[in-house]
């Protein structure tokens, strides 16, 4: 708009000034809420970290500096908590892609009636956390559930097995995403040109062929934006840990935003808390970072 | 037909029948939880879970949803979870709206900035936020109210990113017509550019309903009792007391997921333009 | 462009400095202690009905019987007018009551869990019944010696007793028959209870044990040892700074747990979550013939049961057994609930809520309390009254919990702890006997483990309380 050369007469300027003001007005709703419930609590957050809390409210706090933030950083269960988290989203993030990209691709054949399979393989999309979880917490019950039927049992039961409840409970959770996971990827294969498989199939590639060098590339945007999304998610998940195992057993799905709650409600530390929180949001960013700098260059974005 | 046609065709068959086969076993797989929580929602509580368990409800008892809607409480859950929904996604379409409006089409300085600021937003994981919204929103006595449930999520950095993208492909000579015509910018959002980016209003209100939908952690903070219980959270009060009533546990759980199969119904569509116009575009 | 980087450092400046007024203005109220007076003639002047609030935790049949009383007192006179608010759990109660204590967001009258009256004393924000029953001319002297000992520290009876319940043993009766086992003669030692199981699993039992992984347990097993759990006359006399359990009968306690589950006799289950009734599920899909559970869950047992429509289970109610391979020296304590008032309200609305605990509390309310809730009886009378022996002979299973409190001598162990962070000493115990099921943790060295992390806990919360 203000191309170089043009020079601004003042009723240019005016135009221009009332414009700037008419922007900021437009922006002040959002950036109030932002200021207001996302980056003043993410500030004031790190400077929570430096007291110690009673119990309860009333009482005063200790102002301990950066004591606090050691201790809770160097604790064994923070540590095994950070290990939970990523292991997590370790395991819920690639199964969850890869299946819902294998649900996509197979779900894009020319079939008649395809669209009935398409409605199916998003029907989770409809289900919340809670909703799959009190539905797997249920099934997975050893007493009333259907484990023993399908011959699945496990001793202790699967829930309260340490060996495998971080692995039910990312069960529940990539089931829960598939639908969504679905939509995702088979919105992303319908914008690849169909010209590209009939002339790689006319080059005589193989079904996998194919796959690796026409669907994965053209899919790489859609694959990187769900991975980073996914990400991001994976590290916040809350309410399948609390229906399901609430951080248990043994502490190995307790995961860091359980870990944050579990600190907030019941042991009531907001000062700790507050430390938990701090870490989570970095490792976060620097996940997400990491993630865009490494796999946006795979990436292709030609067309 | 040749012989070579007809046994071509019939390889073609049987590939087909293959492919069938695939898709129904997944999708099997796939809603195999839904079918058994409609069924168990549906069983006499004698049949519940029994080995071998039963996989039609010959005897359908609808009493469970009843049970689970009044003294489970889940109609009250489902009326709160709609009016929050309602007022946060109304909040977050309206707020994208003005910000993508500006981002796209008007010039300022620390436009960027301001953008990234928007985008940072995404990064901010929101447990480092609960432990001071609780206060604030106490301090403005919000605390157990729609406006402490609403209020802190009426913006979003996901949703101006979508509306500035839509309104980046408004061709400028759109604006220029308008501009000739007397068109303010505030008539030309609201009589032009809104309506021409439909899609991607729908797209972004079905997003924002879905996730305002599935909170769980913020009402569980900011609700103090059965009054204004959401969903979510209602439903695992729902398990905890009727533990011994599974009937009941599932036809809530059902009850939770029906507004969410209408809305998709719908607007299945609207979901998978919003999903391609991140995703594609980066 | 250097101006907006000023404008950012003094709008920081101006945060840190808000934030650091706003800790130091959310100082205590200097003045709050718990009250050493009651307010009872605040209700004669103030301008009637006074409404009360009462949050509870009480669901289904217990609500619908907590409502009914309740309607009655309101409907009996017109001085006080009761409103209930229901928190659905204990744990979410005591939540709400703490973040109360900083938004001022408080009931009249809080129903806690027996564990946290520690926690509640040290909000200093509560009116003790004894001090409204001393200027009252009330007597407690009708009530249970137990119940009244438990919410007894340091001399002052903070709360009255409302919602009582104990550890029982439910069993299957007809299993034992199958098993060559004499149903009317339940094991009454653990030693029995293994003996017993033996018996069950050679008779096609698969886990003849539900054992619930409940802390509490072991604190019970404690008490009935006759053994303190925790210093300073169990936390009653001062403040407990640390566990004393650490002892060769704790060690046999874990011993017998951890080897009932390890010889396939018992499985567990959570005591929290979703899965805390799998060992009442399990009685009745007749993976387990015994259950420990509290009798509080005599009426989701019996729902569970299906209301005793199947041919394979009858169900048996028995005290819970006592530690190693004799009768107990000491007792179990109480579980369950009691009310507290608040002093943070209004004169008039705390002599409001002491004529609300009365009622509630009057012999035959306790009664129709009791056979409605599934609750024991707190007052002798009310045990001794022709309804309740009535109801009693119809369900001879609700009996055992209360003839369970009159065994044993009431003294400091039989009382149980009082611990601040009881939340923190139970995570203590409830990990190390995990750890012993799920891990193959050595016993003793669980023991010690509990007893120090339980330590810990209580020395964490005593410093954050000592400021």
């Amino acid at each position: 708009m203000a191309a170089s050369g043009v020079t601004l007469t003042p009723a240019r300027k005016r135009l221009r000034r009332r414009e700037h003001g008419l922007a900021y007005l437009l922006l002040i709703p959002s950036l109030v809420i932002f200021g207001v419930f996302v980056f003043w609590p993410l500030v004031h957050n790190v400077y929570l970290g430096f007291f110690r809390n009673p119990p309860f409210p009333g009482l005063p706090s200790k102002y301990v500096g950066f004591d606090q933030y050691r201790d809770v950083l160097t604790s064994q269960t923070f540590v095994d908590s950070v290990k939970t988290t990523f292991l997590f989203a370790i395991l819920t993030v690639p199964v969850g892609i890869a299946l819902g990209l294998g649900l996509a691709i197979l779900a894009h054949q020319k079939l008649r009636g395809i669209g009935v399979y398409r409605t199916f393989f998003s029907s989770t999309v409809a289900t919340s956390v809670a909703v799959a979880a009190v539905i797997f917490g249920t099934l997975m019950n050893p007493q009333v559930g259907l484990l023993p039927w399908l011959g699945l049992t496990t001793n202790p039961a699967i829930l309260q097995n340490p060996d495998w409840a971080l692995i039910a409970v990312a069960v529940v959770t990539v089931w829960q995403t598939l639908g969504l996971t679905f939509i995702l990827m088979a919105a992303g294969l319908q914008g690849v040109p169909d010209e590209l498989f009939e002339a790689a199939r006319v080059d005589g590639a193989g079904a996998w062929s194919r796959f690796w060098h026409v669907t994965l590339p053209m899919m790489s945007p859609t694959i990187f934006f769900a991975v980073v999304i996914g990400t991001i998610f994976a590290l916040q998940s809350f309410g399948q840990i609390d229906i399901l195992t609430q951080g248990g057993p043994l502490k190995k799905t307790n995961v860091l935003t359980y870990y944050i709650y579990d600190t907030l409600q019941r042991q009531s530390d907001p000062g700790k808390a507050a430390v938990l929180a701090v870490a989570l949001f970095f490792f976060t960013l620097i996940l997400a970072l990491a993630q865009i700098r490494l796999l946006e260059r795979r990436v292709s974005y030609e067309r | 037909m040749s012989v070579d046609a007809r046994a071509l065709h019939r390889r073609k068959v049987w590939r087909n029948v293959g492919r069938y086969t695939l898709l129904t076993v997944l999708a099997v797989i796939v809603l195999f939880p839904i079918y058994i929580t409609i069924v168990n929602s549906l069983l006499p509580a004698r049949d519940i879970f029994q080995q071998p368990p039963k996989f039609f409800p010959t005897d359908p008892q609808f009493g469970s949803y009843r049970e689970a809607w009044n003294a489970g409480h889940m109609g009250n859950y489902l009326k709160n979870s709609i009016i929050v929904t309602v007022i946060i996604t109304t909040g977050q379409v309206v707020t994208a709206i003005l910000a993508g409006y500006a981002f796209a089409i008007l010039e300022f300085p620390f436009k960027r900035l301001l953008f990234v600021v928007f985008l940072a937003t995404l990064m901010v994981p929101f447990e480092v936020t609960i432990v001071t919204n609780v206060s604030t929103i106490s301090n403005l006595g919000w605390y157990d109210t729609y406006a402490g449930l609403a209020v802190p999520f009426l913006a979003t950095g996901f949703g101006a990113f979508l509306m500035r993208q839509a309104f980046l492909t408004l061709p400028r000579e759109l604006r220029d017509a308008a501009a000739l015509d007397g068109y303010g910018h505030w008539r030309f959002l609201w009589r032009v550019a809104v309506p021409l980016a439909r899609p991607a209003v729908a797209a972004l209100s079905v997003f924002a309903f879905l996730a305002a939908w599935n909170q769980y952690l913020w009402p569980l903070l900011i609700t103090k009792d059965d009054r204004l219980r959401t969903v979510q959270i209602g439903l695992k009060q729902l398990q905890s007391v009727s533990i011994d009533q599974v009937n009941v546990t599932f036809a809530g759980a059902i009850i939770a997921v029906i507004p969410l199969v209408i809305l998709l119904l719908f607007f299945q569509k609207h979901l998978v333009r919003g999903l391609t116009a991140g995703a594609v575009k980066g | 462009m250097r101006s907006w980087k000023r404008w950012a450092s003094s709008g920081i400046a101006m945060v840190v400095l808000t934030s650091a007024l706003v800790a130091v203005t959310a100082a205590p109220d200097a003045g709050a202690a718990n009250s050493t007076t009651c307010p009872l003639n605040a209700l004669k002047k103030a301008s009637k009905p006074v409404e009360i609030t009462m949050w509870h935790w009480m669901t289904r049949a217990n609500e619908t019987a907590l409502q009914k009383l309740t309607d009655a007192f309101n409907s009996s006179q017109s001085d006080v007018k009761v409103k209930l608010v229901n928190q659905i759990d204990w744990e979410a109660t005591l939540a709400k009551y703490k973040a109360g204590l900083a938004t001022g967001d408080l009931p009249d009258v809080v129903q806690l869990q027996e564990t946290d009256q520690q926690q509640a004393i040290d909000t200093q924000t509560l009116l003790p019944a004894s001090t409204c029953a001393k200027a009252d001319h009330y007597s407690f002297a009708d009530f249970v010696p137990r119940v009244i000992s438990y919410y007894t520290v340091q001399g002052t009876q903070y709360g009255m007793p409302f919602n009582t319940s104990g550890p029982v043993l439910y069993y299957n009766k007809k299993a034992f028959t199958a098993a060559g086992l004499d149903p009317n003669a339940p094991p009454t030692t653990l030693d029995a209870l293994r003996a017993a199981a033996e018996k069950l699993k050679a008779n096609g039992v698969s886990a003849p044990l539900g054992l619930k992984v409940d802390p509490i347990f072991f604190e019970h097993w404690t008490a009935m040892a006759n053994n303190l759990f925790a210093n300073n006359g169990n936390g009653r006399k001062s403040r407990a700074t640390k566990t004393v359990f650490d002892t060769p009968n704790s060690r046999q306690i874990f011993s017998w747990q951890a080897g009932m589950v390890k010889d396939g006799l018992a499985t567990t289950n959570p005591d929290l979550g979703g899965n805390i009734y799998d060992d009442l599920l399990g009685i009745r899909s007749g993976s387990h013939a015994m259950a420990i559970d509290t009798s509080a869950a005599f009426s989701t047992i019996k729902s569970i049961l299906g209301a005793g429509n199947d041919p394979n289970i009858e169900l048996g109610v028995a005290p819970m057994p006592a530690p190693g391979a004799k009768a107990a020296k000491g007792g179990v304590f109480v579980q369950g609930g009691a009310l507290f008032m608040v002093n943070k309200s209004k004169p008039e609305k705390q002599a409001a809520a002491w004529q609300y605990l009365k009622f509630l509390d009057q012999p035959a309310n306790v009664v129709a309390w009791a056979i409605g809730s599934g609750y024991m009886p707190i007052r002798q009378s009310s045990a001794n009254s022709a309804a309740m022996k009535d109801y009693w002979a119809q369900n001879p299973g609700s009996k055992v919990a209360y003839d369970q409190l009159l065994n044993g001598p009431t003294n400091i162990a039989t009382s149980g702890s009082v611990i601040g962070d009881n939340k923190g000493v139970r995570d203590a115990v409830r990990d190390a006997e995990n750890s012993m099921f799920l891990e193959g943790k050595d016993p003793k060295a669980a023991v010690k483990a509990a007893s120090q992390n339980a330590t810990t806990a209580i020395d964490d919360y005593n410093s954050r309380i000592g400021g």
